[in-house]
């Protein structure tokens, strides 16, 4: 990703968003007896639109903001999401951008490995109280609304950052040769 | 080139990860008024008229996600559950309309005003305006704060029973933690029989509460409301006025190797999807 000025606002504006948007809309939200997680599917496609600086970055900056939003624990959705944002810029720096259903199944994969992170950091600092087994199950349906999300998030991300995007996924059309063309010289 | 790309990279993600450690454990060694939890309210006072204009503008849109949501809900519970078609009509229609703000409110007020908060305390009605996206925090952010008189530890009110208590105050937004985040612990009493014990979360089940340290003599059955029992524990200072009701009994069960039964609670208050709460601000300097 090229960071112009003009894209540092643009990153700057999504970031806060993102976490507003998180808090207010996507947590008050119950699709089959799961909440969506907005803010990973965000900071996911961050990193693979910008790779793992930036997605490590722009992560780190939404889980702080919604750490205060949230009056809990500062560095606990930090570390989330740095975590995703940087693996996900890592899978975009040695595998390229995904396809559509690549898009699909990484959002479903990356909102898993925030939660198993998320669990870690609860886990690491301790729970004063018992643990239902329906953890799980609210896992699995925050996996499949990741992955049933990630694309159209995907997408507005990369239109918000388009002048800064640096595609390096071969397009559908085959590239114009010379004899392709017709050329007759 | 690439060898200092890859140098930038190491040293961005070593400051990050330093960073989210020093975060973390910092944040837990201060104290409540430390340098973290101060710039915290800061940054949550600031960025707290934003989060009260999103709700808003963004809760059209989120009512008719939920309204998808529910119909597909009540439509498996219609083919499984035939004798509970009215009811679940009731509720479908209930979330159809408008007036489902307003019964909320109604409700609230008929809890709190009819003779369960004790004097010196005073009703401040809020609205639920962000929530924790987490199972594993249970809180949410109310638009009413310091400015609105609200302190931390007041206890806080759903339209059918106790929700938690305010754990953080800015000027114009406060956090509540719910009863069912993993650091809420509630002294209960079952009625009729008036057997006590602390009713504590089972994270990740937001329907689910456990009465713990509940004497095996006692008999508790299903049922059986408990309500608060008007005294703190664990963490909290301030106590919860007596006699807020909390939920029913669902399940008991005393193992004979246990000293004490293990009681199952579900909660009266919807706390998943709740648009209006009330803060029991004490009124008086001895109302604790």
């Amino acid at each position: 990703m090229i960071l112009t000025p003009g894209i540092t606002v643009r990153l700057c504006l999504l970031v806060l968003v993102t976490a507003l948007v998180q808090v207010t809309f996507f947590s008050k939200l119950q699709l089959f007896g799961a909440t969506p997680d907005g803010a990973v599917l965000v900071v996911m496609a961050l990193g693979l639109v910008g790779g793992s600086v930036s997605g490590a970055v722009t992560g780190f900056s939404v889980g702080l903001l919604i750490d205060c939003l949230l009056f809990e624990t500062l560095g606990a959705f930090a570390a989330t999401y740095m975590c995703v944002g940087y693996v996900a810029g890592r899978y975009r720096e040695t595998m390229g951008l995904p396809g559509r259903v690549g898009v699909a199944l990484l959002g479903g994969g990356f909102t898993l490995l925030g939660l198993i992170v998320f669990a870690g950091i609860q886990i690491a600092t301790g729970i004063d109280a018992d643990v239902s087994t329906r953890v799980i199950g609210d896992a699995i349906g925050k996996t499949l609304l990741g992955a049933a999300l990630s694309l159209p998030l995907f997408l507005g991300v990369k239109l918000v950052l388009r002048p800064a995007v640096i595609d390096d996924r071969p397009s559908g059309r085959r590239p114009l040769t010379p004899r392709a063309a017709g050329t007759r010289s | 080139m690439y060898r200092k790309q890859v140098r930038r990279r190491r040293a961005v993600l070593l400051l990050l990860v330093v960073a989210s450690l020093t975060l973390l454990s910092l944040y837990f060694r201060e104290g409540s008024d430390g340098p973290f939890h101060r710039a915290q309210r800061g940054v949550a006072t600031v960025l707290g008229p934003f989060e009260e204009g999103a709700d808003r503008a963004l809760k059209p849109v989120r009512d008719l996600v939920n309204w998808f949501d529910e119909t597909f809900e009540a439509r498996g519970e219609n083919d499984d559950l035939r004798d509970e078609l009215a009811e679940t009509r009731d509720q479908l229609a209930q979330a159809q309309t408008a007036a489902r703000q307003g019964d909320e409110l109604a409700k609230l007020q008929a809890l709190t005003g009819g003779g369960l908060v004790p004097p010196g305390y005073e009703p401040v009605t809020a609205r639920v305006i962000g929530r924790s996206p987490t199972v594993w925090y249970s809180v949410v952010t109310i638009d009413k704060g310091s400015g609105a008189g609200l302190r931390v530890d007041d206890p806080v009110v759903a339209a059918d029973g106790l929700a938690g208590r305010v754990s953080a105050v800015t000027k114009g937004t406060a956090q509540v933690t719910l009863i069912t985040d993993a650091e809420s612990s509630v002294t209960g009493r079952v009625l009729p029989e008036g057997a006590t014990g602390v009713v504590e979360p089972n994270v990740g089940d937001p329907r689910d509460l456990l009465l713990n340290f509940v004497q095996r003599e006692d008999e508790i059955s299903e049922n059986q409301m408990v309500v608060t029992a008007g005294y703190a524990s664990g963490s909290l200072d301030s106590l919860f006025p007596p006699g807020i009701p909390i939920g029913e009994v669902t399940d008991a069960t005393a193992e004979e190797t246990q000293a004490y039964q293990r009681v199952h609670l579900r909660a009266f208050a919807d706390l998943r999807d709740m648009e209006f709460v009330q803060a029991l601000v004490q009124t008086r300097g001895d109302g604790a």
